[in-house]
């Protein structure tokens, strides 16, 4: 139960880098950075400590810790907001954790170029209640808007609930400041200045440094898109009797071509059934309602009502009945923190247990959804019957294309855990049952993941069949970058890469 | 030299040998807060963070609402002692922005009645401290002085706030003593900033309303119970009933949101009798008989002004429009506005004594909300509702060039009363 | 009445509204409080504490909203002119 001790003389040479103020090593300060919201071993928190940890406040601070290391042999975990839904800032082997949320200042906005250039520890609805003073707003906008932080942001490669308008992190970056494993400093972009937005100049590094969970370096700046702030809002829900009628007309929708479409969402039946449970907009519905779709536009105010116009007509023609503009303004209005809450979970009985939210985000080509859902649906059937700890929260399918929202579909089965009777018995068995949904997900021309990253326990183990020869290439990459194995060494089993041959 | 605590010496895990009573008190704060500290931990989403004006200034983890649940069930674990966390819960001022926005609270808690009680949790947590003998320095010493002389030490360490000069705020307005309503005017306000409850005597006397000040005033309790001397603030809040009751007072004017919240949400559960008692907030009753025409503001106050909605009016009680209406009442009045749900995120880091414990945190706090405030156009004025705001929001505002006013104070000048 | 009555705050009468539903204000739907016996516990809740938890609900979507975009146009309103249109 001890914490972990660094080596002496380390907290001394950490202090010297970031200051007194800036290196934590008590038992508070280290048991608060082991988790992150997605579904967690409560019975082995102490296995997830740090040994200590540092809030730096300049990318030179970063890389003196991270050369520190090196120098000590001692892992490095960045973290961010600390709101991921895979565990990339859960550190696998203790160590120091980087949490850059002191570096969260506005650093330049750039009117000219439109981009604005910030601290990796920024939040986007903080960043936009200022980008708002002059017209913009960066429209990254997960279900984790209000919370999560620039870095984090770039370090899963995330998505983005209006990326089928504005593109997804990767797209809304445009450089950014990395320090590597071994404590250089560099700029990746596309190519270019900090502002090119489309180079061909060498390797496209930007991408590589994008989504790699803190195994390749931390992020300490990043230049970003500066969109002009919409004129207008639209969204609109409508159900449908089946599924089936639903994910026709989804597609439908998605390929309709309107250029202010934001995203499509397509409810299944669990979900509505689930809804029906507490929410205030399926509580009333008629048991006729089995599936719904929700739609939005932004953009400039004549353009997002000729759009619309159309979407309403495709809902109307597909057989979709509206849901009012109470609903469909309101519960999209939610969508922007849309995290699970703990109360919606439900024992086999009925009663109301706190439960613990797993988002599994696949990216599932549309001919495969309703197979898919099928097959995750029995998945989650079955843990819940061998364990009254798991519940199905049902599926949801958003288009996951940026720009050009047809094609492929983050789908997600949100499952309740009951985090308070984890056992070794129910872990293993949580561990299967995540192997097996990211199983089918692969079987089906898919992703693992389509936002959060791929290095769960359970689903970790396919990353090598999803990957097949680019996994040998991201050790390959992770050994030239990383000699050491300093940063966030374990995670998405790029141990692997440091193993005799 | 980095962070350490006593917790860091100590090689072998969290349990300490406390004595028996501390080891109760510790499985009966886990008993009562299991669940919430739970429904924070499972979910682990920290809409919370952004809002809390505590993190947006330290950014640190230990800080967080998130922490403050995730101790609960660390400590039921036997990961962390009292020991390792209590200084970590000084960092709240209970503004209630934290489980307000929590999605467990705003998009559930009314559902399942079933919220986020993240100040209560720190309340607990504080009270565990003082009961385990884990002290604060300058709270202990606060709470003593607060006992001794009945009221807050506001005035300094040796300046005495005794219970026989909490009218002195009142003299020459002939106020009497007791009847069926009284004025309640708080430490703060009474011995610190007597202009609040001038103006506000003055505006309810002009406005026809009856009302009468307690024989003894003391405390109302609200800081002893947030700092975890919660038998002095029973008695704080036993004696001020008492007192109420002597009178035949039935009504109770409170012109300050700490003591309404704390006579509110505390009192109700140390009498059985409670019910005869109707608590009321100055801001209301003063906007009401502003609508009803019957307090006429009629002096131009030439002055542009934006409003800051204080925490426990507008986080915690709900109570943002009635400022707002009063404000658009006064003549000659230039009001520059910022809605109530962005100033969710606002505080002036006095709530729940943090600047006696930690003034450079408070300082800070207040000097970004005065910041912004200067962000807009023309404003020279920040007017507030709630006396323990003003403090440290005045001493950050002259830095800035904008002044600070009690929402009190601009009614009774647009009254044509002096202040 | 201005201020807080003690009497006031206690939750007035239950209406079911499904089999794990009931709704005690208009418009304000509530758990079955017979699903919250076993493992979580309702906590005591004011009416004015309840009132304002939901008013800070719809509060926060109208911000959201206004934080997103200028205006928020009403598909009610423009199904109305497509079912014009024919």
């Amino acid at each position: 139960m001890a914490t972990v001790a660094l080596l002496d003389g380390v907290v001394d040479e950490l202090t010297a880098i970031c200051g007194p103020d800036h290196v934590f090593t008590g038992r508070s300060a280290v048991f608060n950075r082991a988790r992150v919201p997605a579904p967690f071993p409560v019975h082995r928190w102490e296995e997830h400590i740090p040994s200590a940890v540092v809030l730096p406040t300049s990318a030179e601070q970063v890389s003196e810790v991270v050369k520190l290391a090196n120098r000590h042999g001692i892992p490095v975990v960045p973290r961010a907001g600390a709101t991921g839904l895979t565990d990339g800032a859960v550190p696998l082997r203790h160590g120091i954790v980087v949490d850059i949320k002191l570096m969260n200042q506005i650093l330049e906005l750039d009117h000219e170029n439109r981009t604005v250039t910030v601290g990796p520890g920024i939040n986007m609805l903080k960043l936009n209640e200022e980008l708002r003073k002059h017209g913009y707003i960066y429209p990254d906008d997960p279900a984790s808007y209000p919370c999560s932080l620039v870095g984090g942001r770039i370090g899963t490669s995330g998505w983005s609930l209006i990326g089928a308008r504005y593109g997804h992190t990767r797209d809304l970056v445009i450089s950014f400041e990395m320090v590597l494993p071994t404590g250089e400093i560099i700029r990746v972009g596309d190519g270019g200045g900090p502002t090119v937005r489309k180079s061909s100049s060498g390797y496209q590094l930007k991408h590589l440094f994008m989504g790699h969970q803190g195994t390749l370096g931390i992020v300490t700046e990043a230049t970003l898109e500066l969109v002009k702030r919409p004129e207008a809002e639209f969204s609109m829900f409508f159900s449908y009797g089946s599924y089936m009628d639903a994910w026709r007309a989804t597609g439908e929708l998605a390929r309709s071509g309107v250029a202010t479409l934001a995203g499509v969402v397509l409810f299944d039946e669990e979900k509505i059934r689930y809804l029906r449970r507490d929410d205030e907009a399926y509580i009333p519905q008629p048991e006729s309602v089995k599936a719904v779709i929700a739609c939005a536009a932004y953009g400039n105010a004549d353009e997002v009502r000729v759009g619309a116009k159309r979407l309403l007509r495709i809902g109307k023609a597909s057989g979709g009945a509206y849901l009012g503009d109470e609903i469909s303004q309101g519960d999209w209005a939610s969508r922007h923190d849309r995290y699970a809450t703990p109360q919606h979970g439900r024992t086999r009985d009925g009663q109301v247990a706190l439960m613990s939210w797993h988002c599994e985000d696949a990216a599932i080509p549309y001919p495969q959804l309703p197979a898919v859902r099928e097959k995750w649906h029995a998945i989650a059937d079955s843990l819940r019957e061998r364990f009254d700890m798991f519940d199905d929260w049902g599926i949801f399918a958003y288009t996951n294309g940026a720009f050009k929202p047809w094609g492929d579909y983050l789908t997600e089965i949100d499952i309740g855990i009951w985090e308070m009777k984890w056992d070794d018995e129910s872990w293993a068995a949580w561990v299967d049952a995540k192997r097996e949904l990211a199983r089918v997900s692969i079987e089906h021309g898919g992703s693992i993941s389509a936002c959060h990253g791929a290095c769960r326990a359970g689903e970790v183990d396919l990353v090598p069949t999803e990957l097949g020869g680019g996994f040998e290439v991201m050790k390959t990459i992770k050994r030239a970058l990383d000699p050491n194995n300093i940063m966030n060494p374990s995670k998405y089993l790029l141990g692997q890469a440091y193993e005799e041959e | 030299m980095a962070e350490t605590t006593a917790s860091d010496q100590r090689t072998n895990g969290a349990q300490t040998a406390g004595t028996q009573e501390t080891n109760g008190a510790v499985q009966a704060l886990i008993e009562e807060w299991r669940d919430v500290a739970y429904n924070c931990f499972s979910s682990g989403h920290k809409f919370c963070r952004e809002v809390c004006p505590v993190m947006q200034v330290t950014r640190d983890e230990r800080h967080t609402p998130t922490a403050f649940h995730a101790n609960v069930v660390a400590m039921e674990k036997g990961h962390l002692s009292i020991e390792d966390v209590a200084e970590d819960y000084v960092h709240c001022t209970m503004c209630g922005a934290c489980e307000l926005r929590c999605p467990n609270s705003l998009f559930t808690g009314d559902f399942y009645r079933f919220r986020q009680r993240t100040i209560d949790v720190v309340k607990a947590m504080r009270a565990l401290a003082v009961q385990s003998g884990v002290h604060q320095k300058n709270w202990k010493r606060w709470a003593e002085l607060t006992n001794r002389w009945g009221n807050e030490p506001v005035l300094g360490w040796t300046k005495e706030t005794s219970a026989n000069k909490v009218r002195a705020w009142a003299v020459g307005l002939n106020i009497p003593t007791g009847g069926e309503t009284i004025l309640f005017a708080d430490c703060e306000a009474a011995f610190y900033r007597p202009s609040v409850p001038r103006s506000v005597a003055q505006l309810l006397t002009a406005a026809g309303v009856k009302f009468g000040l307690m024989n003894q005033q003391w405390c109302c309790g609200g800081p002893m119970w947030e700092t975890g001397y919660v038998d002095i603030a029973h008695a704080m809040a036993e004696h001020n009933m008492l007192d109420w009751r002597k009178t035949n007072t039935k009504r109770i004017v409170c012109l300050d949101p700490h003591d309404y919240i704390t006579i509110v949400e505390n009192y109700p559960a140390l009498d059985p009798n409670f019910d005869e008692f109707e608590i009321v907030l100055a801001v209301d009753l003063i906007a009401e008989k502003i609508r009803e025409g019957k307090l006429k503001l009629t002096t131009p106050v030439r002055r542009t002004v934006t409003y800051h909605d204080p925490c426990r009016l507008n986080k915690r009680m709900g109570v943002w429009k009635a400022p707002r209406e009063i404000l658009r009442a006064i003549p000659g009045l230039t009001f520059v506005d910022v809605d109530h749900v962005t100033q969710w995120s606002y505080c002036s880091g006095a709530g729940s004594n943090l600047g006696v414990e930690k003034p450079e945190l408070t300082a800070e706090i207040s000097r970004r909300r005065m910041a912004k405030a200067g962000e807009l156009d023309g404003v020279d004025t920040l007017v507030s509702a709630c006396p323990w705001s003003e403090r440290p929001l005045t001493e950050q505002g002259e830095a800035q060039g904008i002044e600070v006013f009690d929402i009190f104070e601009l009614v009774a000048e647009a009254a044509g009363f002096e202040v | 009445m201005l201020g807080f009555r003690l009497s006031a705050e206690k939750p007035p009468q239950a209406h079911r509204v499904t089999d794990v539903v009931i709704n005690r204000f208009e418009h304000v739907y509530e758990v079955d409080p017979a699903l919250m016996t076993e493992h979580v516990h309702q906590q005591a809740i004011p009416n004015w504490e309840f009132n304002r938890i939901v008013e800070n609900r719809w509060e926060h979507l109208a911000w959201m909203h206004d934080h997103f975009a200028e205006s928020v146009l009403s598909g009610e309103g423009l199904l109305a002119e497509v079912e014009a249109e024919g």
